[in-house]
């Protein structure tokens, strides 16, 4: 099991190490049309063909991933400080601020999440520039993603506040913010990098679904779940198996996560 | 009791009744709303596209348009479709079965497979089993259910297959770790130090031990499953729940959403409380 996690760290570093080089390791850049090469198989010009429009497929794929792998933290840091800051003060404070927190979690978590994001996202303008849809697609996952880690956090500080070390410090007159700050922030941190870590995978799946429905990130930008979109416009697979290659990249990328995550659940 | 049935009465009706405002709110603000696409069906005189735009400006106020609803709601109409212009009772009659009917597939083979293989790891303790069912899991939970649909189309596989087959991970993690917890407690191991074989064992101690445990994840997996259903429906161009949200989102179809909104939050705080019964302490992942 070492050797999988190892193999993950290195799927992981690697995927970001070629997203941050990804203009060294493919010039030509993502938006550059070869007009007398559409739909070109694997050459050694194009290690992966062309697509419909004539563009690199290899470098649609790294700055696609470029989008995806450095944006998903971004969603999952947003999520986790709203989980941590209703979760919070639901937790610490209780009484109507909890229930009015829970209600609010409740009805986040009411309609299943992919189907709020599509919704959501649905109705939100389309004809958008392709900087403005990478920030409102993953603005979106970071607001709407946060209320199941909610509950987890508010779990952990409802039981921190019953703990004896802060009865020993609410005796000793700390209160409010200080008692937070001091006592209870310390202490669910690692719930929070737990939630953290957990949202960056779910991020890139859910991004990946709503560009494969054509609500993700704007043309000509590309991003993991852009790029799987264009898998449709091909009838048939199995003579064109490079075309899925955006997909293995993100199986490939999720898993690592996975593998990582179970590593750390194990220690904790 | 009856104090706690009442308690969460109150707090399904609440949060059914706030989601589904939410959803016309959102609808109301969305970019389009006062704009209506058959009015510009060349053949409509002007009197109809005066009819049809103060049925849309009939609408327009949100407060007073989730008042009538709720009103007609109690009498037991849900209102006009206006981008399908039927009845919106009728298009549920026809498209809940459908939707149902899919979930309830999805769940049962995404439960047989899952509870199948975590089973077995019990059973058969080697590491390449290990090595392949948990592959087999991570290879699905990274997969995202919109193009795991349209591989299917394009396979021609049956699509509610893949709804399955995103069901399946989610529980075969849980009940694995679950049953492994289960199987490292004293009981079992005095069970197994008295003779006791691993089928004996996983059956009599380890099993009872995880079943409420299991019963809560059946009310998250319904949920999951709705979720899932969404993007399969519309990809798969199946007449279900899933493709009449996006139908009624994408043509801001509002009395359309509301209803689609209130039914899947009433089905999905059912099963979210059913499964908060069986377990002492909420637990959950941004999953």
């Amino acid at each position: 099991m070492k050797g999988i996690r190892i193999a993950a760290a290195a799927v992981l570093v690697m995927a970001f190490l070629v997203t941050v080089f990804a203009q060294f390791l493919a010039p030509a850049g993502y938006e550059h049309q070869f007009r007398d090469q559409p739909e070109a198989r694997p050459s050694l010009q194009h290690p992966l063909g062309t697509d419909q429009l004539g563009r690199d497929s290899l470098a649609r794929l790294l700055y696609g991933m470029r989008v995806s792998l450095l944006l998903a933290p971004l969603a999952a840091a947003l999520s986790t400080l709203l989980a941590g800051l209703v979760g919070g003060l639901a937790g610490c404070f209780g009484g109507w601020t909890e229930r009015v927190c829970t209600l609010l979690i409740d009805l986040f978590l009411a309609v299943p999440w992919l189907f709020l994001l599509i919704t959501v996202r649905a109705a939100l303008p389309l004809d958008i520039s392709p900087a403005q849809s990478v920030v409102i697609t993953f603005l979106l996952l970071g607001m709407l993603g946060w209320a199941a880690s909610a509950r987890v956090i508010c779990a952990g500080a409802r039981n921190l506040m019953r703990s004896e070390f802060v009865w020993s410090a609410r005796a000793m007159g700390f209160s409010g913010f200080r008692l937070i700050r001091l006592h209870l922030l310390p202490n669910l941190r690692g719930a929070l990098a737990a939630q953290f870590w957990i949202s960056i995978p779910v991020f890139i799946i859910a991004e990946a679904n709503l560009g494969a429905l054509g609500l993700g990130v704007a043309e000509p930008l590309p991003s993991l779940g852009s790029l799987l979109k264009e898998i449709q416009e091909f009838v048939t697979l199995r003579s064109e198996s490079w075309r899925l290659l955006p997909l293995f990249v993100l199986i490939a990328v999720v898993s690592a996560f996975q593998a990582l995550l179970n590593r750390e659940k194990v220690r904790a | 009791m009856l104090r706690k049935l009442g308690f969460a009465a109150l707090r399904l009706l609440c949060v059914m009744l706030l989601a589904s405002f939410a959803g016309a709110v959102l609808l109301r603000i969305a970019p389009g709303f006062s704009s209506d696409e058959q009015e510009l069906t060349p053949g409509l005189s002007a009197q109809s596209v005066q009819a049809i735009r103060d049925a849309k400006m009939a609408d327009s106020n949100i407060p007073r348009f989730y008042a009538r609803y709720l009103r007609s709601l109690f009498h037991g109409d849900l209102g006009v479709s206006q981008s399908l212009n039927q009845p919106v009772s009728a298009l549920l009659r026809e498209r809940v079965p459908v939707t149902a009917r899919n979930l309830g597939f999805a769940l049962l083979a995404g439960w047989i497979l899952a509870l199948g293989l975590a089973l077995t790891s019990q059973l058969v303790r080697t590491r390449w089993f290990a090595f392949v069912a948990d592959g087999l899991s991570s290879s699905f939970i990274s997969t995202p259910a919109a193009v795991l649909a349209l591989i299917f189309v394009l396979l021609r596989w049956p699509a509610m297959l893949a709804a399955a087959l995103l069901i399946f991970p989610k529980v075969y993690s849980y009940a694995r770790n679950l049953l492994h917890e289960s199987s490292r407690m004293p009981h079992v191991f005095a069970a197994q130090s008295r003779g006791a074989g691993r089928l004996r064992t996983l059956i009599c101690h380890v099993a009872p031990i995880a079943l409420p445990q299991l019963v809560a994840l059946l009310g998250v997996s319904i949920s999951l499953g709705l979720g899932v259903l969404l993007p399969i429906e519309v990809i798969c161009d199946t007449p279900g729940v899933g493709q009449l949200a996006w139908q009624a989102a994408q043509s801001r179809d509002l009395a359309l959403l509301v209803n689609l909104t209130l039914i899947v939050s009433f089905v999905t705080v059912c099963a979210t409380m059913l499964s908060d019964a069986f377990r002492s302490e909420p637990a959950g992942s941004a999953a």
